[in-house]
């Protein structure tokens, strides 16, 4: 074919495969089963989540959009009785080889949770846990990391003045944001966020959005998110899941603009599904 | 607005207000019994043992079949099969009368006075004396004092105090009484005080009361050594039950498998708080006493044998049987806190890449501090009123020597310990005269509840200090 | 043009939505059928230099540009308050494109009309009625097309109307090619042939229209911007849908 001739249905799925360089996470033919309950929580699952990016997962409640989210930092293994087959990696790793030290994983795979969680303690020591568990004590260094989270995750005007107050009079969204600084406080390659405007008011969710975009540029987003309004807003891929099945994941604007499965349109666009 | 505008409407709330009443009134008496039982409660231990500090009248009794009588009006009954009231007198001085309690019948009576000049005396080795002054020796010669008013010989008498003088007294009967200066602690006249001696001598008294150690096998002095036996109980108490409840609650609620062995335990440890006390007591002498102080005697101290040295009962063992009575409290409390605290807070700190153990101790436990310490303080309360267990596994009925000392190891733990509540059943129901140690028996009770209530607002104004420093904000 | 038109796709969860979708398609569809009319009335009155219907063609045309006013701020109601996604978006989006397209058909059919007006002033002559006659039926045909393409969500005949479009010019540059010799020929028509000629101008325009709505069409129901595309992957295009089963 001549190079001009357009592949009608080149334009309708998903983009060419990312190069095995920009590739961050890479999910093959991933399925998680709970021995308790019958019903298999992720089914056959594979896809790649491109390096700093946000990638977005939707899709119905108990479609096992939340499971994936914890098998990237094994959250999945506190559930007694969960049974994974396939494989991740992270950066070409296989994060469930035997030997992997899955604290040292979840210190490279930070995540943020549906409702604000800050620790009992006081806005410093939020920030300061994850380094304090590294072993990081000095007080200048932990000082200067702490203002540099803080400051990354856009909460440091609002709090500087009262770091050593506790983190819970904090308002909601401050706590999302007092969160994801403790996260990033130690330097995470990837950030999962499951749901973490889903408890805000509007103008605290477009907050926690604004600086999405913002640490994209350094940081793996993967996002759970209910609202396709969100999703469609802060990111780069989108990956639609229904009853434990990736049903489609491309863009983000093919995906909201013109998706190719009927139950993605039927999601999307709220129809009965 | 008319008001038959909103007839429905208010006949409706009416109704629920009517409905709701009987609750409200059930609920609120409940609660208004409660209080006043606790209200009548301390108010009879507050009066009662304040009383007797209180100085008491003395009074004079002039007998038709006996010679004169001076003291202290005990009760005031009808005489059985008889027309007549007869008068219980605490005449003190019981090495000089067959017995200090005599009853004196109303109709034998030809006079009855309070004499300003009647003092009580205090003495160290025997029980109170109730006299008038003679005279007072400071070493060189005699001087009278009868002709001295009362103030003058309270003065002078006290003055003897520390020498090697003595005090010559006379008891009502005409008895002349020498007293050597070592044995005086106190003089007072209480006939003749005014409102304020009254106030000044009650608290004087109540200050040795609580200093002093227990004379005259425990019906005089002070109960200091049992006030020290009774905190350091619980204070060890609470230094072993602590760790070793939070430990074991931690192992059920966070590492054990769920299954039906670890609701065997829980039962079990539930049912453990219903265990009578007195079984722990046994259980504390058989197994603590007798089973490994026993092995360790013969391990570390066969020397002395078969004089025991840890193998009898002591503090150490005393505070491991309250510490195993009082676990099941701090169990159950400190599983209830850690199943409260939210999931996603353990799930926020291993998220941010902290070990199980890490998580829990920074993070979990903290955050349940606040049930761990209810728990000690209902653990504290029950271990501060709790006797039957001690009387087998340590406590003493006199033992003045503090099981604290500036000698090493400082701490005593081997030794037998007094315990305010066994102070208030050996004084109560074991000691020969009731009547006269009533008083000091509620004013230990008084003390005791005191005690209870000291630890226990210190360990709430802990966990207040607790929730501050965690936060205004409860735990979602 | 009533019906469940969008029975390609399930109930949305909010029956209110998918009135307010339907409503606004059949809005659409209204006015297609009201601007098929004034194209079929204005072809009418030039072929039979009737100014009377001409005028009423004329004044109709207001109708149409209000319909178009009201349909455009549904589109926008849409789009404020349902934030609309894929092929809901999709069919907003025709939708509005679409009012434009048909507001300038009816002003092209009112432009013929004008030439109705002026050719009924002029001493009668038969020079370029079969043309117009001609291109006029071919240009309502796909008029019609187009809309029966959108109410049925017909991707085949949208691209069906595309293809048609090159034929239209085709045939314009015939009918042009054919009243230059009338000119040539009967000089004293030459006003007349000049307004035929504008009418035809007008015609071809709408057939350019009529086009645009049809690739707005299968952008709808394709999500494929068929604009600037060349006949060939149109084919393609068209082959690839009408074996794909269920749509």
């Amino acid at each position: 074919m001549k190079t001009h001739s357009i592949d009608v249905h080149a334009l309708k799925r998903a983009p060419a495969r990312a190069g095995d360089d920009d590739v961050c996470l890479r999910v093959e033919e991933l399925s998680l089963h709970y021995l308790r309950s019958q019903n298999v929580a992720l089914e056959n699952v594979s896809l790649e989540i491109p390096r700093r990016r946000v990638t977005a997962f939707i899709g119905p409640s108990g479609c096992g959009k939340s499971s994936l989210l914890r098998c990237f930092n094994r959250m999945n293994d506190l559930i007694e009785g969960s049974v994974i087959s396939g494989r991740v990696s992270l950066e070409g790793e296989d994060i469930y080889d035997r030997g992997v030290d899955v604290a040292a994983l979840r210190r490279r795979v930070g995540m943020v949770f549906q409702s604000p969680n800050p620790f009992p303690k006081s806005i410093y020591e939020n920030v300061a846990f994850g380094l304090r568990i590294q072993g990081v004590n000095k007080k200048r260094v932990l000082d200067e990391e702490i203002e540099k989270a803080l400051r990354n995750a856009a909460l440091w005007d609002e709090v500087k003045d009262r770091l050593d107050g506790s983190a819970l009079t904090l308002s909601g969204g401050q706590q999302q944001r007092l969160v994801i600084a403790r996260a990033i406080a130690v330097q995470p390659e990837v950030l999962l966020l499951d749901e973490p405007a889903s408890a805000l008011d509007p103008i605290s969710t477009l907050r926690i959005e604004e600086l999405i975009y913002e640490l994209k540029t350094r940081y793996t987003i993967v996002i759970v998110t209910h609202n396709m309004q969100q999703a469609a807003r802060v990111s780069d891929m989108t990956a639609f899941m229904n009853l434990g099945r990736l049903v489609e994941y491309g863009e983000t604007d093919t995906l909201f603009t013109n998706p190719r499965e009927p139950q993605t349109e039927d999601y999307i666009t709220g129809r009965y599904g | 607005m008319k008001p038959t505008d909103v007839p429905e409407i208010s006949g409706a709330l009416r109704a629920g207000v009517r409905r709701a009443e009987p609750m409200v009134w059930l609920s609120a008496g409940a609660v208004t019994l409660a209080l006043m039982l606790l209200v009548g409660l301390l108010f009879l231990l507050a009066s009662r043992g304040f009383s007797h500090f209180w100085p008491q009248p003395l009074i004079l009794l002039d007998n038709v079949e006996s010679k004169a009588q001076l003291g202290i009006l005990l009760d005031r009954e009808p005489v059985p099969y008889a027309q007549d009231y007869r008068l219980l007198l605490h005449l003190g001085g019981e090495d000089f009368f067959d017995s200090p309690l005599v009853w004196v019948e109303e109709a034998t009576l030809r006079a009855r006075s309070t004499p300003q000049a009647a003092l009580a005396i205090e003495r160290r080795d025997q029980g109170p004396l109730f006299a008038f002054a003679e005279g007072v020796d400071y070493g060189e010669a005699r001087l009278e004092l009868s002709d001295w008013n009362v103030a003058d010989q309270v003065a002078a008498i006290r003055k003897v105090r520390g020498t090697a003088g003595r005090v010559y007294l006379r008891l009502a009967s005409g008895r002349p009484v020498t007293l050597p200066a070592s044995d005086l602690i106190e003089v007072s006249s209480p006939n003749a005080m005014s409102g304020m001696a009254r106030i000044r001598h009650a608290f004087s008294a109540l200050g040795r009361f609580v200093r002093e150690a227990p004379r005259r096998g425990n019906v005089q002095g002070g109960v200091f050594p049992a006030i020290v036996g009774t905190v350091l109980l619980v204070l060890l108490m609470t230094a072993i039950v602590a760790p070793l409840g939070v430990l074991a609650a931690v192992y059920l609620q966070e590492y054990a498998q769920r299954g039906p062995l670890t609701r065997m335990v829980r039962i079990g440890v539930n049912n453990l708080a219903g265990v009578p006390s007195i079984v722990y007591g046994v259980f504390g002498l058989g197994f603590f006493v007798y089973g490994l102080g026993g092995s360790l005697d013969q391990l570390f101290f066969s020397d002395s044998l078969p004089a025991p040295t840890l193998g009898a009962p002591g503090l150490l063992w005393a505070a491991l049987t309250m510490a195993l009575l009082t676990l099941p409290v701090v169990i159950v409390s400190t599983e209830e806190g850690l199943a409260r605290v939210p999931r996603n807070l353990r799930e926020g700190s291993l998220a941010l890449g902290a070990t199980r153990a890490e998580a829990l101790f920074r993070v979990v436990l903290p955050a349940a501090s606040q049930a761990v310490l209810t728990g000690l303080i209902l653990a504290v309360a029950r271990a501060t009123g709790e006797v039957a267990p001690l009387i087998l596994v340590g406590v003493a009925k006199y033992a003045p020597g503090l099981p604290v000392s500036s000698e090493f190891p400082f701490l005593h733990l081997d030794q037998q310990f007094m315990h305010l509540g066994f102070y208030i059943y050996d004084l109560g129901f074991q000691s020969p005269s009731i009547e006269t140690a009533e008083g000091l028996v509620f004013a230990t009770a008084l003390l005791l509840v005191l005690i209870v209530l000291l630890l226990n607002l210190a360990a709430v104004m802990l966990r207040s200090r607790l929730r501050n420093a965690f936060g205004t904000q409860e735990l979602r | 043009m009533q019906g469940d038109q969008h029975s390609q796709y399930r109930q949305h969860i909010s029956g209110q939505f998918n009135a307010e979708l339907d409503a606004m398609k059949n809005h659409l569809l209204e006015m297609g059928g009201l601007v098929e009319q004034q194209l079929s009335r204005a072809i009418t009155s030039i072929l039979q230099r009737d100014s009377g219907e001409a005028e009423a063609v004329i004044a109709a045309d207001r109708e149409i540009n209000t319909m178009e006013l009201q349909i455009d701020e549904e589109c926008l109601r849409i789009l404020a308050r349902r934030q609309p996604a894929a092929s809901d978006l999709r069919l907003v989006l025709a939708v509005a494109k679409s009012t434009t397209d048909l507001e300038r058909i009816g002003d092209e059919a009112s432009k013929v009309a004008r030439q109705a007006i002026h050719l009924s002033e002029l001493p009668p002559s038969a020079s370029g009625v079969n043309e117009i006659r001609q291109l006029g039926s071919h240009v309502g045909a796909m008029l019609r097309d187009t809309l029966d393409s959108f109410a049925r969500l017909d991707v085949g005949r949208a691209i069906d109307v595309v293809l048609d479009d090159n034929r239209v010019d085709e045939e314009y540059d015939a009918a042009m090619a054919s009243l230059e010799t009338y000119m040539r020929q009967d000089p004293a028509h030459i006003r007349s042939v000049l307004f035929e000629m504008w009418a035809l101008r007008g015609l071809e325009r709408i057939g350019d229209h009529a086009t645009n709505i049809a690739e707005h069409v299968v952008y709808l129901v394709e999500g494929v911007d068929v604009r600037h595309m060349r006949m060939d992957e149109l084919r393609a295009l068209k082959a690839s849908v009408s074996v794909r089963p269920g749509l």
